[in-house]
């Protein structure tokens, strides 16, 4: 059975190559994506813990971004 | 209305969306490939390389979906200048750009088996390949050209132009006599497709449209920050 499911009628071939690429595809995409948004987050993190204690209160007081940002950065430290 | 598209607002909704599709997005994956690796059976005509149509159809119907929507939010955006319509577009683009790839790749190994060859200059692939190439040039001119104003009214034109291609692509199997067969779905939702290949068609496309999902969510969650960031370094 797993031998037939390999060889898709001689087609496997073709079968096989056209879902290994759009996974694998997908699958960069995705990383990639993950990669950039996490090295934002942490700089953005970064930037935030830069401030003065005063602009740092004033800004998590005001953006529910930075305050989700900094758990998030929290969180995976 | 306008306080709860706030960039905070969006950001908190896109954190509990991506939550739910994290949660989700295996199973329905596994659900989707086990039917069409395994359950589904092989067509009358085309055998086992029918499976490969599990993918190449949902992914150039996203392709196309995805271009069509940066379309209409391009025009959009020309009338009433919402700032938040170039971020959304700047967020399908790659989406759009990936599974029109994937589209043309996989309707090439199916193409090999099927007709004989990989590639034909076919009217329908030949208007999927000047697709990709509109990408291409919407992707290359929002990431290259420095001044905001022009770089989002080139990439608007470049667009809206490329647009002219979708009718194209959409007829050419009706307008050409195509070595690219007629639809089997129409968009009134006749089918000529048995419902035991339609099941793992559709959930198929549901996977690459929570992939999508998930990417853009990403993507647009990356622009938000982007901003927040520019912003903060003016405090």
């Amino acid at each position: 059975m797993i031998l037939n499911l390999i060889e898709m009628n001689g087609y496997g071939l073709f079968i096989w190559l056209s879902f290994s690429i759009s996974i694998l595809a997908c699958s960069i995409v995705y990383y990639k994506t993950k990669k950039t948004l996490m090295k934002y987050e942490k700089e953005f993190a970064a930037e935030i813990e830069k401030l003065s204690n005063y602009d740092k209160q004033i800004l998590l007081d005001n953006s529910k971004i930075a305050n989700q940002v900094l758990a998030t950065n929290n969180k995976t430290a | 209305m306008y306080k709860f598209l706030s960039h905070s607002n969006i950001f908190l909704f896109i954190e509990k969306i991506l939550k739910f599709i994290n949660s989700i997005f295996f199973v329905v994956l596994a659900i989707g490939l086990t039917f069409a690796l395994i359950i589904s059976p092989p067509d009358y005509l085309q055998s086992e390389t029918v499976r490969i149509m599990y993918i190449h159809v949902p992914s150039a119907w996203i392709g196309l979906a995805c271009y069509s929507t940066i379309t209409v939010l391009s025009i959009l955006n020309f009338i009433f200048k919402i700032k938040n319509l170039i971020l959304v577009n700047k967020s399908i683009a790659p989406i759009g750009l990936l599974f029109t790839c994937l589209a043309i790749i996989t309707g090439s190994l199916w193409g090999q088996p099927t007709w004989g060859t990989w590639w034909a200059w076919d009217a329908r692939l030949t208007s999927m390949l000047v697709l990709l190439f509109f990408y291409i040039a919407y992707i290359v001119s929002l990431k290259t050209i420095k001044n905001k104003d022009l770089s989002t009214k080139i990439s608007s034109i470049i667009i809206i132009v490329g647009s002219l291609n979708i009718p194209i692509i959409k007829y050419s199997v009706d307008w050409w006599n195509t070595l690219h067969q007629p639809a089997s779905i129409k968009i009134d939702g006749t089918s000529s497709i048995h419902s035991s290949m339609m099941l793992p068609l559709m959930l198929m496309l549901l996977v690459l449209l929570l992939y999508s999902a998930m990417i853009f969510l990403m993507k647009y969650k990356t622009e938000i920050i982007r901003i927040k960031k520019k912003n903060i370094k003016r405090l």
